[in-house]
């Protein structure tokens, strides 16, 4: 076990040096100028973008400058050129905000994709099965703005309330508990247009897992002993039709700075996916890295949390 | 047994109930939510409060570095400058209650011209030569007006000097160094002028002799301590010792007992201080360029500041709208203490570090209170704000990315304005909004226009009969009608459409594809067999490009592009991503055509843009538009004080840039704006009376002009009449 996990730290620390290294080139490679040098400003000299590439260092080498910056990631001292403010501060910051949405969307779509997708494989073919397909299809092909703008158009004027935002905006709150509940109104939209499509496709998945076990032969043997149904389903075939999605659990680990920008647009909620956006518009190079760092780092650990459930759950697999 | 069945039993309970219980906590929120009813109509305080939405956030709250729209309008309401534009887009004093323009212009005594008809003069001559003719009757009437505009004639001795230059030793090819230049500067005479006169030494010259400031030897009064690579002393003479000089110098008297919103009360100062962190390098301030021809900023007493210019350069003026900063906040003092406070290198730190950007102190009508990144900025009226406090108590910004949203929200009546100038409303909702019952709405005229520019270094748009005809062959009506919904005008020249300086007597080029194509046979491009238009057998074939992610550029591509093939030419189209679109081609003059927009201020400068000098990779005409004509009025447009001169000067230009069509200009944008209508002036009439009148934009399209006495009523008032 041990073994298992210094070797697997060490591949990741490879694979990670090699991601910074390939983010770096592609971002640095790529057509654009970081906002501060409008190239199309009459009022901007030679001398002021000469000045501007000096201070950002993108006068020097590349190597050069992928060492400036890893440097400076690596002593927390990397500042955004937008506002000069520290980006994992500004990372930080947002990543609490975004953090609300991921954990309630993530809920949602974890507790409603299973008694979906379990009804729908036991009662395979049926009306219900049928519905549920036809959804989750439906949700999948839908462009997630579209139904985004429906759904607010439909509750700001049936309801007269508002659902931008993270609070209503511009008014006191008089208690702490209509605070929160405001809060968590405003969390409603927004998780659930994320969820909808984890939803959709979470629940063919639990429906297909589950088909597949249910033909296996344990679970015909199991029913041929005259075990109930109910008892048949949620002991037999359930639990091994979890397997799967136990690592699944690992994979979301990077939904967590990912954020969503068209839902965090669409609802002006400050979090992180807006501020990558804006920050790649921008060309700031200091976030878009540090977030694409952050992130590769959460798609390893990710991985790595899988391998482990995986050999905690199964235990077929040993090492 | 049973047991185990229970728990099978919960397990599939709780997969039902779990779901269905977290739904009903998400939504008995809604139970606690405030309506629009209560936020607006139930909520006395709204009506004290302007909330306006921004699609973008501000970057830094600091009017010398920040450059972005959001930054701009939020620095506009916090810090004040010396002085800005009334309606009519005439200066007015702010910051700056009155100010002086004159002049100081320098020559160096020629120690080898002849002054007609008394041979080589020395300085106290030269002097004395001006001062008898301004007493004579002098023959000529321009040398008159110039001679009556000397208020001083002063000799200043002839002085040693010692500099340094980077150059190129000789022999040639040897690496760069410092090189030191020492020399004996001649005397000079200094002429103070009581109005800046740019014709001062051409008709000084009438006096003095045609060569007296050309045949001047810069090179003879300088030397190098080594040998040079040819050519270099002479461009240094001409630079370190140039044989004229205007100094036009702007004195500022300030409006007393101002206060910044700590109570601190401003000074001259303040405006240095402003000044020299704008050109300080470590600031890498964005409007550096605008201050560059700035050669000192004095201060002569507390409330008077005195700014001389190394050249004329009436743009220079405009630039004192910047917003001033408080010197005490942001001196190297504070800065160096704020650093140790924060715990970092005070050598390093510089403005760019300081808190003060997120948390500005100006002496604008509003002091700032709150900053939440993405979600909104605060301000608080200034109640000691000099010219009385707003009407308004607040002023809220929100950042709201998505328009959509923004539109609900002013609907609901948490937003009181919806589509704020430049942009304004989207086109299509523009016939709707206005007159919908609930609302005001008003239009005005954008700063910026867009046009097709041709690449004149290639053929056929080297002949200016070929661009014209491509100009007649598209009908801008009809895409102003059908793209814009009717949002825009159309225009021939390159001025903002409402300021003087655009002539309105310069018809757009009409639609002709009829006389494009007897322009194209003039040219030499005949229709062949298949319709095509062919000359010496090739094809008049070429590409338009632009940028993607701009649908009405989009549009004109696929509109130009019909109108091109109706008359015979093979057009091809690209969209390009913006910064290849720029870097690659545009920068590099890689393309045939282009369609692209400026965005102008109301300055009438357009050296960047239409001079010959800046045709090379990476500057602004890349169109390579030369002209010398259009050369000496661009420069005389930059070098005019007098308004009414100015704009002479400027309707030349429009003539001769509409009749090479170096562009085909199509339009500038109409925006509208709409505004709850309660939303209204109020002003206090003699008998210290409130009295309300409609908001009215300026001439020139300005909404916001008032703001300060704006406010929101419970209800529509009977307006005053006026």
């Amino acid at each position: 076990m041990i073994a298992f996990i210094a070797r697997s730290s060490v591949q990741k620390i490879v694979t990670l040096f090699f991601v910074s290294i390939v983010s770096f080139l592609i971002i640095h490679l790529a057509p654009g100028q970081p906002s501060q040098v409008d190239p199309l400003n009459p009022k901007f000299t030679p001398e002021m973008v000469a000045r501007y590439r000096q201070a950002f260092h993108l006068d020097q080498p590349l190597y050069t400058q992928y060492l400036y910056f890893y440097r400076d990631l690596f002593t927390g001292k990397t500042v955004s050129w937008k506002d000069n403010r520290s980006v994992l501060a500004k990372i930080w910051e947002r990543f609490l905000k975004s953090l609300p949405l991921f954990i309630v969307g993530t809920i949602l779509t974890w507790t409603i994709s299973f008694p979906i997708g379990i009804r729908s494989a036991i009662a395979r073919g049926s009306a219900f099965d049928q519905t549920t397909t036809f959804c989750a299809y439906l949700l999948i092909s839908i462009p997630g703005f579209f139904f985004a703008y429906i759904l607010i158009i439909f509750v700001v004027q049936t309801f007269q309330v508002p659902v931008i935002g993270m609070q209503t905006f511009g008014l006191n709150q008089s208690s702490v508990t209509a605070a929160v509940m405001d809060r968590i109104w405003h969390l409603l939209l927004p998780s659930v247009l994320g969820a909808t499509g984890g939803i959709a496709v979470l629940s063919r998945y639990v429906r297909s897992q589950m088909l597949e076990v249910e033909s296996q032969d344990y679970v015909r043997t199991a029913r041929a002993k005259g075990l109930p149904a109910e008892q048949v389903h949620y002991r037999h075939a359930l639990r091994n039709a979890l397997l799967p999605f136990v690592t699944m659990f690992g994979l979301i680990l990077p939904g967590l700075i990912g954020g969503s920008v068209i839902i965090e647009s669409i609802f002006s909620w400050p979090g992180i996916g807006r501020m990558a956006y804006e920050a790649i518009l921008a060309r700031d190079y200091p976030v878009i890295l540090t977030v694409n760092f952050v992130s590769a780092v959460l798609v390893l650990g990710g991985t790595f949390v899988s391998d482990v459930l995986y050999l905690l759950v199964d235990p077929r697999i040993r090492l | 047994m049973p047991i185990r069945l229970t728990i099978k039993m919960t397990t599939r309970r709780v997969l039902i109930l779990a779901p269905l219980l977290l739904t009903l906590i998400l939504l008995q929120s809604y139970f606690w939510v405030p309506t629009y009813e209560q936020q607006t109509r139930g909520n006395p305080d709204r009506l004290e409060k302007y909330i306006t939405a921004s699609i973008g956030d501000a970057s830094l709250l600091n009017p010398i570095l920040s450059a972005d729209s959001a930054s701009s309008e939020i620095e506009n309401m916090v810090f004040e400058g010396l002085i800005d534009r009334d309606k009519d887009l005439r200066f007015r004093g702010r910051l700056a209650t009155s100010w002086k323009i004159y002049e100081e212009a320098f020559f160096y005594v020629n120690g080898v011209a002849h002054v007609p008809g008394q041979g080589v003069l020395d300085p106290a001559g030269v002097a004395q030569v001006i001062r008898d003719a301004q007493k004579a009757a002098p023959p000529a009437s321009a040398l008159k007006s110039t001679l009556e505009n000397i208020v001083g004639i002063q000799v200043i001795p002839s002085r040693q000097f010692r500099t340094t230059r980077e150059g190129t030793p000789a022999p040639a090819n040897r690496p760069k160094k410092a090189i030191t230049l020492r020399g004996q500067a001649p005397a000079r005479i200094k002429l103070v002028l009581h109005q800046i006169d740019p014709d001062l030494f051409a008709n000084l010259t009438l006096l003095l002799g045609r060569d007296y400031f050309t045949s001047f030897p810069a090179q003879n009064y300088l030397q190098a301590d080594g040998p040079l690579g040819s050519g270099q002393l002479d461009g240094w003479a001409r630079e370190i010792l140039p044989a004229v000089e205007h100094n036009p110098v702007i004195e500022f008297n300030l409006r007393p007992n101002v206060r910044f919103h700590d109570g601190h009360i401003l000074d001259a100062g303040d405006v240095k201080f402003t000044y020299e962190a704008i050109i300080a390098p470590q600031n890498l301030s964005p409007r550096i360029a605008d201050y560059e021809p700035v050669k000192a900023v004095q201060v002569l007493d507390p409330l008077t500041v005195r700014v001389v210019y190394k050249r004329l350069y009436s743009p220079g003026f405009g630039t004192w709208a910047m917003g001033i900063l408080p010197e005490h906040l942001l001196n190297s003092e504070a800065l160096r203490r704020e650093a140790i406070r924060a715990g970092k290198e005070p050598a390093n730190f510089t403005m760019r570090q300081s808190a003060f950007n997120r948390h500005p102190i100006g002496c604008g009508p509003f002091v700032f209170r709150e900053w939440k990144s993405d979600e909104y900025i605060a301000l608080d009226r200034f109640e000691d704000y000099w010219e009385g406090p707003p009407n308004y108590k607040a002023f809220i910004y929100r950042i709201i990315p998505d328009l959509l949203t923004q539109e609900m929200e002013f609907y609901a009546g948490t937003l009181d304005a919806y589509g704020q100038p430049p942009g304004g409303v989207p086109p299509y909702q523009t016939r709707r909004l206005e007159n919908d019952p609930r609302f005001q709405s008003f239009s005005g005229t954008s700063f910026g226009y867009s046009y097709i520019g041709y690449n004149m270094r290639r053929e056929p748009f080297d002949d200016p009969r070929v661009r014209r005809a491509l100009g007649m062959a598209i009908d801008v009506d009809k895409i102003i009608k059908y793209v814009l919904y009717g949002q825009g005008k159309r225009i021939s020249g390159p001025f903002p459409l409402q300021t003087d300086y655009y002539d309105r007597r310069i018809a757009p080029l009409p639609c002709d594809p009829e006389g494009a194509l007897r322009l194209l046979a003039e040219a030499g491009w005949k229709r062949d067999a298949q319709g095509w238009l062919t000359k010496d057998g090739r094809r008049l074939q070429f590409t338009l490009i632009t940028n993607s992610g701009n649908d009405i550029r989009k549009a004109i591509l696929a509109v130009a592009q019909d109108a091109w093939k109706q008359i015979g030419i093979d057009v091809r189209t690209d969209l390009l991503e913006w910064s290849v679109f720029i870097q690659e081609r545009v920068d590099k003059h890689d393309f045939d055509a282009v369609i692209l927009g400026w965005s102008m201020g109301i300055d009438p400068d357009l050296y960047q843009i239409w001079h010959s000098s800046q045709t090379g990779p990476n500057q602004l005409n890349f169109v390579a538009f030369q002209d010398q004509e259009a050369d000496r009025l661009i420069v005389a447009i930059r070098q005019e004080y007098n308004h009414q001169r100015q704009v002479d000067l400027c309707h030349e230009l429009q003539k001769i840039i509409a009749a090479a069509q170096p562009y085909t200009f199509l339009f500038v944008r109409e925006w509208t704006a709409v505004l709850d209508r309660r939303i209204v002036l109020r002003e206090v009439d003699a008998a210290g009376k409130g009295v309300y009148k409609k908001i009215t934009p300026t001439p020139t399209g300005n909404i916001m002009y008032d703001f300060n006495k704006w406010i929101k009523l419970s209800e529509v008032p009977n307006f005053a009449v006026d």
